[in-house]
């Protein structure tokens, strides 16, 4: 094996076989599993169970019997319902077919119990018309909404549901909650206010609402994608997520292995193993050496991460989503993105003798790569577009645009892509030389950490 | 003989700060040669310089007939003045990385490895961690780096700093084991003694000038010694006539015995001949001048140099510890 080759070897090892490392890959999936399963509990959109009054001042008289029965507990619970299966709906069916398997059953069966055991129970309670509106408000500031008694006074406005004159608006209500009343509450409480003056204004026109919403409602399709492969039923989801997951990845093993060179860089200047070295290779072999290992740590990430990824989409008969052409062009991107980063981090650890030291100097390197981050969304929405296209050439940031486009729905034209990857490649290379003049002066620097001016200075004159 | 080392000319400066001024030096192959200087003086500038790690900003280095030590890398052995090692590494698997980086055949590593180890006393360690040695021990483990390859040419720059006079002699006897093979060895040291007891020639440099290269041997004849120390087997004797000897300038007391100054041209035997004859001795000879009264001699341009100048300058070479890096701006 070459110098060049020991040195990477022992890069790779070093950063590989160490307990934080496999403790590292092993969690970062594990909270990714616990993420998905403790963000729904964590983020529950069903109101929490409250029991109370609302008082309704009806001035139209037509209202109140049907906010009651909007806000019975049993239609509190179909709704839920409702929504459990438009979530249902949307989940692929394996995911779907997972989760029932995790449940023992129907997983949206489930859903519906444990929502009907936790919706809110408000009783709907009417106010005569002469009814003191400023003494009941009062009553609000009494106890809390843990307590129950009254969450709420209503008063529906005469012209909500008949207009007074032709042409005019409607009328609508005033709401008067108490204090600390939950958003969702406060929500539901909108909704039955809103539905009810709306079947009012319905009735009152001598229209019929089930026909009304009958008419207006169209179920919604799911495409199907057509693709050479065959026919299969469009998946939103992947569709949104895969561009962002390819980008992670991407990203993931990217800054990985740049965080592990500039460590170990740092840590060898400052043990002074440095001059040791220095004393067998020259500067290039050594960097090139670390940049190498660290390559091939970054592979194993992709390799861990990206099998994991692809084992999952197989096991939910997924995997038709991705082409394989994208693991080509993620392993040709991965290169270019890598020794660009790598480079970087390898110069600014050479210049700096702590890693406290390299905070100024990395922070541009890291707003750099919090760029791809922001660019996922729009770029996914509008992967050839202006904006995607002229990023898709500007390194070191192409290869994640690129990335994200070519795995959207709408890839973006051959040539396009083999330009970024020219593009990428000619930064690349010039990332290479500039961190090769820097990492041959500052490795044996010691003192004050040199800013970015001297370093374009080390660059200009090494 | 060829030259091991040959440096023509040679400046380096950082900043405003020149390190080192149209330096000029030959080493010949197989020979011992001591690099002594105050720190600052230049030494480590200028043994970088030598092993290529750092370019000279003008001048030629030519290294065991190659124009730069990159090209002769595996045939140089270089204990740098800033020790390190890879302190999670195990030590043996740490000389086996330096042994390969340094050209060791796969075959020969372990085996050599071993041997090694054994021959400073550390053939139990091969399995610690290298951050679990002490200090002592880890210095012994980086002199090891260096002759792991069996070089040509062993460059030490302060290898005796840090460790206790058992371990010092330890390494001296492999720095002259090294020597008997055949081995040029260069090492640099602001302990002058060191460098007077176990080299054949001597460069000094002083703010990146050279002041002084000869052999010991030329340089203790030129450096003539001018003082013999006496002390009298009678502490009762009279010494008053002493001073009329011919030959003898001046006597003055020291501690308990006298100091006689020998005046320029005059033959020290003829005159402790005369010494002895006058003023039976329990002790008597010839004070021989240390490097380090050669070094302050020479810098200072005489022996009358104003005291304070003298003071700064001992404090230079004798300062053991300071290991402080030129800051490169």
């Amino acid at each position: 094996m070459s110098r060049v080759g020991w040195i990477a070897w022992r890069e790779f090892v070093a950063t590989v076989a160490t307990k934080g490392f496999i403790l590292g890959i092993l969690f970062t999936p594990i909270l990714i599993g616990v993420m998905i399963v403790v963000m729904p509990i964590l983020l529950d959109d069903t109101p929490p169970r409250v029991e109370g009054e609302l008082l309704v001042l009806d001035s139209t008289g037509v209202v109140v019997d049907d906010i009651a029965a909007w806000l019975a507990p049993e239609e509190v619970a179909r709704r839920a319902g409702e929504l459990v299966d438009a979530i249902d709906e949307v989940l692929p069916d394996a995911i779907r077919e997972i989760g029932d398997r995790a449940t023992g059953g129907d997983m949206g069966e489930q859903a519906l119990a444990a929502i009907l055991a936790e919706v809110p129970d408000i009783q709907v309670v009417p106010l005569p018309l002469d009814a003191d509106i400023e003494a009941e408000k009062e009553r609000l500031l009494v106890g809390s909404s843990a307590d129950g008694g009254r969450l709420a006074v209503a008063v529906i406005h005469s012209d909500a549901v008949a207009r007074d004159s032709a042409g005019a608006e409607f009328g609508d209500y005033d709401l008067f909650v108490r204090e600390k009343l939950d958003d969702r509450i406060e929500d539901e409480l909108r909704g039955a206010l809103r539905d009810a003056i709306i079947a009012g204004r319905v009735r009152s026109s001598g229209l019929d609402r089930a026909e009304i919403e009958a008419l207006t409602n169209v179920r919604r399709v799911r495409s199907t994608t057509v693709t050479q492969g065959g026919e299969q039923e469009t998946n939103e989801v992947i569709n949104m997520l895969l561009p962002g997951a390819f980008m992670i990845l991407l990203l993931m093993a990217v800054m990985t292995g740049g965080q592990q060179i500039l460590l170990t860089t740092v840590e060898e200047k400052r043990s002074r193993v440095v001059e040791v070295l220095l004393s067998a290779v020259s500067p290039m072999q050594l960097m090139a050496g670390k940049i190498l290992g660290q390559l091939c740590v970054g592979f194993v990430m992709l390799g861990v991460y990206g099998g994991m990824g692809f084992a999952a989409l197989l096991s939910f008969a997924l995997l038709g989503y991705v082409e394989v052409s994208l693991i080509f062009y993620l392993v040709i991107f991965y290169l270019i993105a890598y020794f660009t980063l790598g480079s970087a981090m390898a110069a600014i650890g050479s210049a700096v003798n702590e890693i406290t030291e390299a905070q100024s100097l990395m922070m541009p390197v890291m707003m750099t790569m919090m760029i791809p981050w922001l660019l996922w969304l729009p770029i996914t929405r509008d992967p050839n577009g202006i904006f995607a296209v002229v990023a898709s050439f500007v390194p070191p940031i192409n290869t994640f645009v690129m990335m994200l486009r070519m795995s959207s729905v709408t890839p973006p034209p051959f040539w396009q892509v083999w330009l970024s990857i020219a593009v990428g490649i000619a930064g690349a290379y010039a990332a290479l030389w500039a961190a090769a003049k820097v990492f041959r002066v500052g490795l044996l620097m010691y003192g004050k950490p040199p800013n970015l001016p001297t370093l374009w200075r080390w660059i200009r004159q090494a | 003989m060829s030259d091991a080392i040959a440096v023509r000319q040679v400046t380096k400066a950082f900043g405003k700060n020149v390190a080192v001024r149209d330096l000029d030096l030959t080493v010949a192959a197989g020979s011992l040669c001591g690099f002594i200087g105050p720190n600052g003086a230049g030494k480590t500038t200028t043994i970088r310089m030598i092993m290529s790690i750092m370019l000279p900003d003008a001048g030629e280095i030519s290294v065991l007939g190659c124009a730069s030590a990159l090209d002769a890398k595996d045939r140089i052995g270089y204990l740098p003045e800033e020790r390190g090692i890879y302190k999670k590494m195990r030590v043996a698997s740490f000389l086996k990385h330096i042994g390969r980086l340094k050209g060791v055949p796969d075959s020969l590593v372990n085996p050599r490895v071993e041997r090694w180890l054994a021959s400073v006393e550390l053939g139990d360690v091969a399995d610690k961690k290298c951050e679990e040695l002490s200090k002592g021990m880890q210095q012994k483990i980086q002199f090891i780096t260096c002759v792991l390859h069996e070089p040509d040419l062993l460059i030490l720059d302060e290898p005796f700093s840090g460790l206790d006079p058992v371990n010092m002699r330890l390494l001296r006897d492999l720095i002259l084991q090294e020597h008997d093979r055949g081995t040029t060895i260069i090492f640099s040291t602001h302990v002058m003694a060191q460098a007077e007891a176990l080299c054949d020639r001597i460069v000094m440099i002083d703010e990146g000038r050279k002041v002084l290269d000869e052999s010991v041997a030329e340089i203790r004849a030129k450096y003539d010694p001018r003082v013999v120390n006496l002390e009298p087997l009678d502490p009762e004797a009279d010494v008053g006539t002493l001073s009329r000897i011919s030959g003898v300038r001046a006597v003055e007391p020291d501690g308990g015995g006298w100091k006689l100054h020998l005046a320029d041209r005059s033959d020290p035997s003829t005159v402790i001949r005369d010494i002895v004859s006058q003023v039976p001795p329990a002790r008597i000879e010839l004070h021989r001048p240390s490097l380090e009264d050669i070094f302050v001699q020479i810098v200072t341009g005489s022996a009358g140099a104003d005291e304070r100048g003298v003071a700064t300058l001992r404090k230079g070479v004798s300062d053991r510890d300071a290991t402080v890096d030129r800051v490169h701006s």
